[in-house]
């Protein structure tokens, strides 16, 4: 009899530890997206390097005059990365194969679940319905925690900047295009149509299409599509994606749910820690003292 | 200060000189000497000259960061956007403070009233560390003159860097609270002192929370960047608690480490109850740090083997990671242990500095060193962030001995009511010091440590 | 103002290309050159030798691809369109959007859930792949931008021409 009630205890217990489980398992990354988020597919086997994208950008988005002309193709010697002066930049890889050389345009991938809006302390990133992640730079305090957060590597900060340095990057154009339903200004000018603007759930079809109807063209892979929960830039490559340079180690759960078991940590703490320590407090006392009351008012001289 | 000492002039340790009168703030402040001798006992010491030269230079560096930005004085990287101010001064600075909640609840919840005599000097080093990682913060953020925003204009509550920021400001004002009895006794205000003393329980409480809170959200904040941090310094599951775990002996050693400083070099400032509990506290920390040390150890392994990275173990970055863990945790524990059984100081302070060592090199190593372990390149420092942050700390250093100078840290304060009442406070005078004959000081030739 | 908007609109000005029906194609009303990008604001307007390239390739289906009367030649689109007939339109602008991306033509897309073509390539992106693509496969034909069409002054500022020979951000640093 009694054994049985306690492996009906077991079991009670280890049910709600499972249900527990389930219930966290459910609730990390299951959020894909505005229905609505507009996006951008690149294809990197239709990219040529002009560089009209950086131009594009450049000139939409006011920013200072480039170091060098964008026709200037000894950038290409180094991989570069997004900064607060260039919100996009093309990179070369694949220089000596066969296949030329593959180019690739990098700037903010627009996550379903950013990495920067979550570690923001001041709440300055928004993800809009459109799909774009814009920032506050009005209330952006400089700690710099969305460029360590951020997966890409995208986030740039303005250090030259005495008075007013804020994290600047790419903001899909929302304030002068996306917003009212026009392309991004580097979609517009791309020559090859490298860049497709569209529905993201639209890009996804047409991506998968595109691998379909040309097996030997592309991988069989849309990065974005799935990691860190979803990108609303997509890009279909020939080449190995860690070619040129992508992360393949990313995993399809958004950051965020890397920091969740450390986030639900801290209502408990909380909650427990005043009561489990002054519980110990008067317990210590009776130990120590004897006589309750007496004893703390002994201890509260100095 | 040593030899003045010698040589008969006192030691402000009550509210009265020895003629009986009251002693003004300025009397206090000047240690109970005159403006001359002051000066004088200031320019003896060669570690003056050292800090001298270290701000004649770093001084105007320091200003210079926000004359001309961030990117003059840092490398201003964007793959590094964490430099030396928060891989060192932040990240450093805040698990060696973790003193303050620990001997707080030894003390005050655990009712260790032995630990007393150490008790100020852990409470101050924490408050001080926690005070200048914020300085070094200010240093590093873009516009620290928004530092409050995240109080009370802009409120991303589901970020951890929000916890940090709201359990570092509140920390920092317990802490305060929890110091500031020894400066309302210096100050002569008893009122203050017993209100404070009134709400000591829930100080200390609310101390425990906050520091579990953000010493482990500090190690989470590492947890928005996993592919970024090295899998050895690195796990999602545990690394709130490595950070936590690792800061319960950083603190510990941390207070070791001070109180030992104290003890050579300001030997005049600490009464003979200080002194005589040393060597006994001294002990009872280095067991409080070995279990800290011994449990890191274990849940560093365990997050190890939850994810499966034996294998970069074998890589340079494993042989890194080896020397962090064997010299700065693993030699320390036996160091202490031994110690610890055989009653040798030496060993174990030994052991505290190496804990310190290894504390500061695992922020340091989880910050910038194994940070982007994936990037082809890694950043080196430039020299002017080097020496912006040795000039703050050499600002923490000036500020400590300030503090231990004057306030009633390592020494009781005598209060002539309690001199009367509480037995225990009387017998701290350190008479012994007074027999010297008096002399003048000006004609000591032998002066070498003037402290 | 953006201006390299005008630079779609000029691009499509491909519409030069008269519309030709396929029987007009066979017989000989095929012009020799034809001007392109006609509104450029970014690129001067230039000429593109039409007969050079029927010389060379002799077959129009070779860039009119399934408007010529030619059979498609893709396998995948032969799937279905083995036995279509060619279409009525020979110019690309025929087909080809000059806004591909205007939020009337992307709802449109959206909200037809039944259409096959979700695909298709914009003006610009058609021709210049058209052009660029078999200049790079065949090794022969100008494949970089002003080989094919000089710039504007406006399109010099555009790039920051003035700026050429500077050197790079990443070449400071060593």
């Amino acid at each position: 009899m009694k054994r049985r009630n306690f492996l009906k205890a077991c079991l009670i217990g280890g049910t709600t530890i499972a249900m527990g489980k389930t219930n966290k398992g459910w609730a990390s990354g299951s959020f894909e997206g505005y229905p609505e988020s507009m996006g951008v597919l690149v294809d990197t086997t239709r990219c040529i390097g002009c560089r009209s994208c950086e131009a594009a950008c450049n000139k939409e988005q006011k920013l200072p005059e480039p170091d060098t002309s964008f026709d200037d193709k000894s950038v290409f010697e180094e991989p570069r990365r997004p900064t607060a002066k260039a919100y996009t930049v093309v990179n070369q890889y694949e220089k000596e194969k066969p296949g030329g050389p593959v180019y690739r345009k990098v700037q903010c991938n627009h996550c379903n679940e950013p990495a920067c809006l979550t570690s923001c302390f001041v709440n300055a990133y928004t993800k809009t319905k459109e799909g774009a992640v814009i920032y506050n730079s009005k209330v952006c305090v400089g700690c710099r925690n969305c460029m360590i957060a951020c997966p890409f590597n995208v986030p740039g900060y303005d250090y030259e900047s005495v008075t007013n340095p804020v994290i600047k990057k790419c903001i899909l154009c929302y304030d002068t295009r996306l917003k009212v339903g026009k392309p991004p200004a580097c979609v517009d000018i791309c020559p090859q149509e490298a860049l497709t603007f569209g529905h993201r759930a639209d890009l996804i079809k047409i991506a998968h299409e595109r691998i379909r109807s040309n097996p030997d063209r592309y991988l069989d892979h849309v990065y974005g599509e799935k990691e860190v929960g979803g990108t609303s830039w997509l890009y279909l490559s020939g080449t190995e994606f860690d070619k040129i340079g992508f992360d393949p180690s990313l995993s399809n759960d958004p950051i965020i749910s890397n920091v969740k078991d450390f986030l639900g940590m801290v209502p408990m703490v909380l909650s427990i820690w005043p009561a489990l320590f002054s519980g110990i407090h008067l317990l210590s006392k009776h130990e120590s003292g004897g006589e309750g009351h007496d004893t703390e008012s002994k201890e509260e001289e100095p | 200060m040593k030899n003045m000492i010698k040589h008969g002039l006192a030691v402000v340790d009550s509210p009265y000189d020895e003629s009986g009168k009251k002693r003004t703030v300025v009397q206090k402040l000047l240690l109970g000497l005159s403006p001359s001798q002051y000066l004088l006992q200031a320019f003896r010491n060669p570690f003056n000259w050292i800090l001298a030269a270290i701000f004649a230079i770093g001084i105007p560096i320091l200003l210079g960061r926000f004359v001309f930005g961030l990117a003059w004085a840092t490398s201003g990287s964007n793959d590094y956007p964490w430099g030396l101010f928060l891989g060192f001064g932040l990240f450093a600075m805040v698990p060696l403070s973790s003193s303050g909640f620990q001997l707080g609840t030894a003390c005050e919840i655990f009712g260790r009233h032995d630990l007393e005599p150490i008790e100020r000097l852990a409470l101050l080093n924490g408050l001080l560390g926690y005070f200048f990682a914020v300085v070094y913060l200010l240093a590093d953020l873009g516009q620290p003159w928004r530092l409050p925003y995240p109080m009370v204009v802009s409120f991303g509550p589901a970020a951890v860097l929000f916890l940090v920021a709201w359990h570092v400001a509140t920390y920092l004002s317990v802490q305060v609270a929890e110091v500031s009895t020894a400066f309302f006794e210096w100050i002569g205000f008893p009122a203050g002192k017993r209100g404070v003393r009134r709400i000591t329980l829930g100080l200390t409480v609310s101390g425990i929370i906050l520091s579990t809170l953000h010493q482990g959200a500090l190690g989470a904040l590492f947890t928005y960047a996993p592919g970024k941090v090295h899998p050895l310094w690195y796990s999602s599951s545990f690394q709130w608690l490595h950070f936590f775990v690792s800061s319960l002996p950083g603190g510990l050693c941390m207070v070791i480490t001070v109180s030992t400083i104290a003890y050579k070099f300001m030997g005049w400032r600490t009464d003979r109850r200080f002194k005589e509990a040393l060597d006994r506290c001294t002990v009872t920390l280095a067991k409080g740090a070995c279990m800290g040390i011994a449990t890191y150890i274990t849940i560093k392994l365990i997050g190890i083997a939850h994810d499966n990275k034996w294998s970069y173990l074998d890589s340079g970055w494993g042989q890194w990671f080896m020397l962090e863990i064997i010299v700065g945790f693993m030699l320390p524990l036996v160091l202490m242990t031994y110690g610890v059984h055989t009653r040798k100081m030496g060993v174990i302070r030994l052991g505290a500095f190496a804990t310190v060592f290894g504390v500061v090199l695992n922020r340091v190593n989880t910050a910038i060193i194994t940070f982007n372990w994936k990037l082809p390149e890694r950043e080196i420092p430039p020299w002017r962030e080097v020496v912006i942050s040795l000039t703050i700390f050499a600002i923490y250093i000036v500020v400590y001995r300030f503090i231990l100078y004057r306030l009633p840290i390592l020494y009781k304060w005598r209060q002539q009511e309690e001199e009367v009442t509480v037995t225990e406070a009387v017998t701290a005078p350190a008479a012994g010091h007074r027999e010297a004959s008096p002399v003048a000081v000006a004609s000591y030739s032998k002066m070498t440590k003037l402290d | 103002m953006s201006s390299y908007k005008h630079l779609i609109v000029a691009a499509l000005s491909l519409g030069a290309i008269s519309v030709f029906t396929p029987l007009a194609a066979q017989c000989a009303a095929v012009p020799d050159s034809v001007t392109l990008n006609q509104n450029g604001t970014l690129y001067k307007p230039f000429d593109f030798n039409h007969a050079k390239h029927i010389q060379q390739l002799k077959e129009c289906a070779g860039c009119h691809h399934h408007t010529t009367g030619t059979l498609v030649l893709d396998p995948d689109c032969a799937r279905c369109h083995q036995n279509s007939s060619p279409t009525a339109v020979v110019s690309c602008k025929g087909c080809h959007s000059a806004q591909p991306f205007s939020p009337e033509t992307l709802a449109e897309k959206h909200a037809d859930k039944q259409r096959y073509h979700k695909d298709k390539m914009g003006l610009k992106g058609a021709m210049h792949q058209n052009c660029i693509g078999c200049h790079q496969k065949e090794g022969a034909g100008p494949v970089g931008c002003q080989e094919c069409h000089t710039r504007t002054e406006a399109g010099e500022a555009f790039n920051s021409s003035s700026r050429l020979g500077a050197k790079p951000a990443h070449a400071k640093k060593h």
